[in-house]
């Protein structure tokens, strides 16, 4: 091994790359035709995005009384879809952007898939607020702007104009700065492309030449956004909790509510990641890109945030019995042991138990495990938002309107679709862009000068990645 | 009618009345010479004994009776030592039982041998002999004791009613009201009620006629036997052995539709007439609105038939005129407040009614009682008492989707009739139905050999043994109740050939035969925490359905800031409690971060309202008056079982005491127009906000629907259209211009005719936007402009909302809270600390205040 590894320093990939292989690796993926697998996971995302359509067009066109939700329990699936997608979209720009920061190096790994993911994520999180609005043909109200109607202002003091704002612009600056991401590796593949395609990639690339100019100019945006976008990994979730905290229903009305759900946030977005990712490095046989260490820090961090979350749980309900507050009291009581006890204790095992088996260094090292936790913890964290919701609704102030709910085929559909939606959208994602940031990846390549190739080069290397280079004709 | 009889002198006029009270008006006969029912003044009761008589929801004249009744329940001072004590002897838990002080439980078979205890223990008292009779249950007897002696010590001051339709048990109570020397006091004959003259016995009677072809002609006016009548089906036979029948029923109904001739009349509200509902007061029927269709007023289709001479044919309105000569030519001559015909007329009509003066008739009790006649108790396991429902009454109301869309006020389930079963605490975590039933059960019930498919509802105060359900549902023809709930009519017995509202051997099915998951409820939750049991430490254990079940969590249920509630006698307890209260949530809402707004609010119009729970029966007029006047739309059953009813009114009811035997109070639930409307800051769009005056207003065409509004509102009061329920949405009712749609492809809201059902002061909303209670803005509108047009200032009372006129006991007031002298401000004041506002302590600052609940019931009889 001729790679030059600072004896403190972890090799964060694996597989003795040289700089040609990566790009290898990672562009082939857009460039040959999709593999049967791809096909069949397409086609069943497609399907649930089709039922996706079907379900919000006949929720469009018939109204809101399609879905479960009642006068007692006004927000339901719908809300609780919401906040569980865009804490999924958390985890791309804490990668991102707050790793970056802390110069963690091995996000280099999984960040691009990550992004990609809260893009996504944020999209599908995106159409409940939308959708759930008994006159989405309206929805423009929401946006402040200069009207004849008087003019007619937003509420600037409602918790989900806050949202708006919040998730709006997450979302533009998550793109842009996944974007900026991608405009180098968008032109290395432009640069094996050919016809059509390199027209395309050069259109989306904005003419990149990877001029030191370019790339300074590249670090220097990538900082920038980094930097808008740390405090609103921290924001967007806290605005979310809002649209609880600051309302006057017991259990809602919570000041606990922003740490705990950015807290939550993190910690299913991470095991988004992971469910992810774990597909991903094996569909495309990047293993060697997104490692074992990869997934043993993301597990270091789900158990982290796990726990923080169940600090939470247990001081909600210390909260509540200190209180002395009979409401309060009654809404904790009920979340526990009330009609959705079940939602409850699902909610308990999956983010609180279930991710402690992290503890283990071997599970923590393990495939299986950590894709079969990591949709544990994503069930638990949709319970948890069920919880929030459903639970403290049904089991109000006053007992005469308590109620119960249960979703109709049509929330299913539409919850599942979006799924589809995701999935869709990343499966496209995989075919058109690499999913590992090139240009970052060789950033952190521990190999010194051996592998230099140029006019100056000496034979006397002889390494196996330089072999392999001559062979295939470079 | 005399001038057809006198055309066709072999005409017979038979009346009857959809519930009984045949036995009355014949004991009444028979005790003091009046085939009539007297004038029952339960405000100068201060004991009242009701032996199943529903007098605040369908007894007679309940609305009279309510309102009197409540006039000894208000709080007066912190004292009330004038309030009435009501007992209540019945099986289920009427309307009138559930705001009883004390209800003493006997089988629906057991109502005579309960009347005849209390006869003789008050016999025992006032020195008059005993007559033996059928024995009541242990408990009941111990009880009927302690009443008794205290409907002594009220002599002259207590009321003793009863519902039974067995003249022997009328004859009875006749006797207690005598020896009580209530007669002419309380029961006052001196102004009789005409509102029951029926008598079923005349009924079967003409069965056996038609039955043998004795009859040529039949005329069913205002009645509708083939539905109602116990013994319908006989009817029905005898009825087609009639050559020619002619029905006046303005709609297709069962005995309608088995007639030969259908001669629609006008309805009321296409009319003239005239009623004398009680003595000396005659009252007008006045027409609002030209004929819709093509009918003709009963009363002058039976003129025309008689060829009377007295009715002109060439006047436009040729009854008005013949009304308006009857009342020159007869009832001129009878009174002597007027000296002209034209006055007496227009006054009449303007006033809407003209008093007689009261007859001052005195009567005295003649004849013998004896216990023989009063029915035995039937000793089977299980008995049923059938009874009258405040909306339907016995079907007549069945076809009106308002009233079948009020929920039932005891058991709050809509659009249909329920079987109540008696219900026990698991000792777990359930209250449970009998034979383990829960709601949305239905189970095989038969009655002499009779079998119906009925719901089930766990029925709270439902007596062990007894099971109840309401008439009136289950109609075959005629209207939008075709098909909801099960006609229990043929079940009821006949004694003497009066009609028996219960019955016993009782067949329930074991095990349900079918369960629906979604019940036509309102209120899934009942209680306010119910006793069953004591703790270690001698004091009450709580319990509730699902949730909160075990022990030393009760506080959660019975110490909200909902209900406040007291004995008479814990009055300053009481006081010092919610002194207590108002303090502690008044320090907790001075820790706010909102501005204060009382400079705000404090000048100009301030709408508040005054619910006092002590007046409030429950009887749920407000409600229907509420979704009239605001066209509310009704939804139908199956969307009420997913809760998306869309009332701006509700009553809430909630038990609370012994399980067994539960007490009740009932809450009606509004916008509470909060100050600090929590609804408000949380609308991204604005769509709800604050008006100068107080008022919480709503901007239908700026709401989104998010519904966060309904979430952030602590009394649930705001309403989502989920559907479109009134055909108003965008595109059905403007695809008829697009698409020309057929007459019968219409959006019934497009129909013209269904539209008159709407108020056009009020806005219809579409699907997607929240709606709730307003106020009555357009009232209050309209009282401002009146008072502009008349240049003056705004008087109290100018503006009344629809539910305060309703309301039959004066229990809503609305004014001005910053005029100090209006009713609604006095009323408060007077209330002093037992007024408050529903959970004061989390700082909505509402603008409706309730009034403490307080019972006066006889704690011995509980012990």
């Amino acid at each position: 091994m001729s790679q030059a590894v600072a004896p403190v320093r972890h090799v964060l990939i694996e597989g003795d790359k040289s700089y040609h292989r990566i790009t290898e690796d990672l562009v082939s993926p857009t460039e040959k035709a999709p593999t049967r697998e791809w096909m069949i996971a397409f086609t069943i995302a497609a399907a649930f995005l089709g039922l996706y359509v079907f379900a919000i067009v006949w929720t469009v066109w018939k109204g809101i009384g399609e879905w479960g939700a009642n006068r007692t329990i006004n927000w339901a699936w719908d809300i609780t879809n919401f906040v569980w997608w865009i804490g999924i979209g958390h985890a791309g720009t804490l990668i991102s952007a707050i790793l970056l920061l802390f110069r963690q190096r091995w996000r280099t790994g999984v960040n691009r898939a990550a992004e990609a993911m809260t893009i996504f994520a944020v999209m599908c999180a995106g159409q409940f607020p939308i959708f759930h609005m008994g006159r989405v043909w309206l929805a423009f109200f929401i946006a402040p702007f200069p009207n004849t109607r008087g003019p007619l202002w937003v509420n600037f003091n409602s918790p989900l104009l806050w949202d708006v704002f919040a998730i709006s612009t997450y979302f533009s600056v998550s793109l842009l700065f996944w974007y900026t991401g991608l405009v180098p590796d968008l032109a290395t593949v432009r640069d094996r492309a050919t016809g059509f395609r390199r027209k395309m990639y050069e259109t989306f690339s904005f003419g990149w030449t990877g001029s030191a100019k370019h790339w300074q100019r590249w670090e220097s945006l990538s900082l920038i956004l980094a930097g808008i976008s740390t405090p609103l990994v921290l924001s967007v979730h806290t605005i979310v909790s809002f649209d609880f905290a600051t309302s006057i229903i017991p259990g809602w009305h919570t000041t606990i509510f922003p740490p705990y759900f950015v807290a939550g946030a993190v910690f299913s977005g991470f095991a988004m990641v992971q469910t992810l990712m774990v597909i991903t490095r094996k569909v495309l046989k990047l293993e060697e890109y997104i490692t074992l260490n990869h997934i043993e820090s993301m597990n270091k961090v789900i158990v982290l945030t796990g726990t923080i979350v169940g600090v939470a749980y247990l001081t909600e309900l210390f909260i509540a019995w200190y209180s002395g507050y009979i409401y309060e009291q009654f809404a904790f009581y009920n979340r526990v042991f009330g009609i959705y006890w079940w939602a409850y204790f699902g909610m308990m095992f999956c983010n609180v138990v279930s991710p402690q088996l992290f503890w283990s260094r071997k599970i923590r090292r393990s495939i299986w495990w950590t894709f079969f936790l990591s949709i544990v913890v994503n069930i638990g964290m949709w319970f948890e938002r069920f919880v929030i919701i459903a639970t403290t609704l049904a089991r109000d102030y006053l007992p005469s309107s308590w109620s119960y709910y249960r979703p109709t085929w049509v929330e299913i559909s539409i919850f599942s679709g979006t799924i589809g939606l995701f999935f869709v959208l990343y499966l496209i994602f995989t075919r058109v862009a690499p999913v590992v940031a090139i240009a970052e990846i060789k950033s952190i390549l521990k190999v010194a000068g051996s592998q230099y190739i140029g006019p100056n080069a000496k034979h006397q290397h002889g390494t196996e990645s330089v072999k392999k280079q001559d062979e295939s004709g470079h | 009618m005399g001038e057809f009889m006198a055309k066709y002198p072999n005409t017979r006029v038979i009346t009857y009345d959809p519930v009984s009270a045949a036995a009355l008006l014949a004991a009444n006969e028979q005790s003091f010479g009046q085939r009539a029912i007297p004038s029952y003044h339960f405000d100068q009761a201060d004991v009242i004994v009701s032996f199943n008589a529903d007098f605040l929801g369908t007894w007679i004249s309940p609305v009279e009776y309510a309102r009197a009744y409540a006039k000894r329940r208000k709080i007066t001072d912190k004292k009330m030592d004038n309030m009435s004590r009501h007992y209540q002897v019945e099986s289920h838990m009427s309307l009138t039982g559930s705001n009883a002080d004390n209800r003493i439980l006997v089988k629906p078979s057991e109502q005579g041998a309960a009347i005849c205890a209390l006869y003789n223990e008050v016999a025992a008292l006032t020195g008059a002999g005993s007559i033996g009779g059928p024995k009541v249950n242990d408990k009941a007897a111990a009880s009927m004791k302690k009443v008794a002696r205290e409907l002594v010590n009220a002599k002259g001051k207590s009321l003793v009613v009863s519902a039974s339709n067995n003249v022997a048990e009328q004859v009875i109570v006749n006797k207690i009201n005598d020896l009580l020397g209530n007669i002419n006091t309380t029961v006052d004959f001196g102004t009789l009620s005409y509102q029951r003259q029926g008598d079923e016995r005349d009924m079967v009677r003409l069965i056996e006629e038609m039955k043998s072809g004795q009859v040529a002609i039949a005329i069913v006016w205002g009645a509708n036997p083939a539905y109602e009548l116990p013994n319908a089906v006989a009817f029905k036979e005898a009825f087609a052995k009639v050559n020619t029948r002619v029905s006046f029923s303005g709609v297709m109904d069962e005995t309608t539709s088995l007639c030969t001739h259908a001669a629609p009349a006008h309805h009321s509200l296409e009319s003239w007439g005239d009623v004398e509902p009680k003595e000396g007061h005659l009252s007008m029927i006045q027409p609002t609105i030209a004929p819709l269709f093509d009918t003709r007023q009963a009363e002058l289709s039976l003129l025309m038939w008689a060829d009377s001479p007295n009715l002109n044919l060439e006047d436009e309105q040729p009854y008005y005129q013949y009304l308006k000569s009857y009342w020159a030519s007869d009832l001129f001559g009878r009174q002597n407040k007027y000296s002209t015909p034209t006055a007496f007329w227009d006054m009449s009509v303007h006033d809407g009614v003209f008093e007689m003066p009261a007859s001052g008739r005195t009567v005295s009790f003649n004849g013998n009682v004896s216990s023989e006649g009063v029915s035995k108790p039937s000793g089977s396991a299980v008995e049923i008492s059938c009874f009258e429902t405040v909306n339907i009454g016995n079907g007549q109301y069945a076809h009106n989707p308002w009233l079948q869309e009020m929920p039932d006020p005891v058991n709050r389930s809509v659009w249909g009739n329920y079987l109540a079963i008696p219900v026990e605490w698991d000792g777990v975590n359930n209250i449970n139905g009998w034979q383990n039933l829960t709601d949305g059960d239905h189970v095989d019930v038969t009655i002499g050999g009779k079998t119906l498919n009925c719901a089930v509802v766990r029925g709270f105060g439902q007596m062990p043994g007894t099971v109840s359900i309401a008439l009136g549902q289950g109609r075959e023809a005629g209207g939008c109740g075709v098909g909801y709930g099960v006609n229990v009519n043929p079940w009821l017995g006949m004694n003497g050939n009066l009609i028996q509202y219960y019955a016993g051997d009782v067949q329930v099915s074991d095990k349900p035969t079918s369960t629906d998951k979604n019940v036509p409820c309102v209120q899934h939750h009942h209680t306010m925490g119910v006793a069953v049991g004591k703790e270690e430490d001698g004091k009450p254990y709580f319990v509730d359905e699902h949730a909160i079940g075990y022990k030393g969590f009760a506080g959660a249920l019975t110490d909200r800031s909902i209900i406040f509630q007291a004995h008479v006698n814990e009055l300053p307890e009481l006081g010092e409690r919610m002194e207590k209260f108002h303090e502690e949530a008044g320090h907790l809402n001075q820790q706010t971060l909102y501005p204060d707004r009382s400079e705000f609010f404090g000048t100009g119009l301030h709408w508040g309202m005054y619910v006092d729970l002590n007046s409030c029966i429950g009887c749920g007029a407000c409600q229907v008056a509420c979704v009239s006047e605001n066209n509310v739309p009704v939804v139908g059953k199956n969307e009420v079982a997913r809760h998306h009813e869309m009332t701006w009114l509700r009553i809430d009811r909630y038990f609370y005491g012994d399980l067994e035997n539960p007490k009740v109070v009932y809450q009606p639930m509004m916008c509470q127009h909060c100050e600090t409307a929590p609804c408000e800051n949380v609308c991204p769009v604005n769509a709800t906000n604050h008006s100068m005056e107080g008022l919480n207003q709503m901007a239908y065409n700026r709401c989104i629907g998010t519904r966060y509004c309904a979430n952030n509102c602590p009394y649930k009061v705001r309403r989502f259209n989920w559907l479109d329920y009134t055909t108003a949405d965008l595109w059905p009712a403007n695809e008829e211009r697009v698409f020309h749609v057929s007459e019968d492809d219409k959006p019934f809201y497009a129909d013209n005719l269904v539209r008159m059902v709407l108020n056009p002061d009020v806005t219809v909303r579409s699907r997607g936007v929240i709606e709730k209670c307003s106020f009555c803005v357009q009232r209050i509108q309209e009282g401002k402009l009146t008072a502009k047009k008349e240049t003056r200032a705004l008087a109290d009372n100018d503006v009344r909302t629809a539910c305060q006129t309703a309301c039959p006991t004066g229990a809503i007031t609305f004014g001005n809270l910053n005029n100090p002298d209006s009713e609604v401000n006095q009323k408060r004041n007077n209330a002093g600390a037992f007024a408050y506002q529903v959970l004061e302590e989390i700082n909505t600052r509402p603008g409706v205040k309730y009034s403490a609940k307080i019972h006066n019931s006889n704690e011995e009889l509980n012990s």
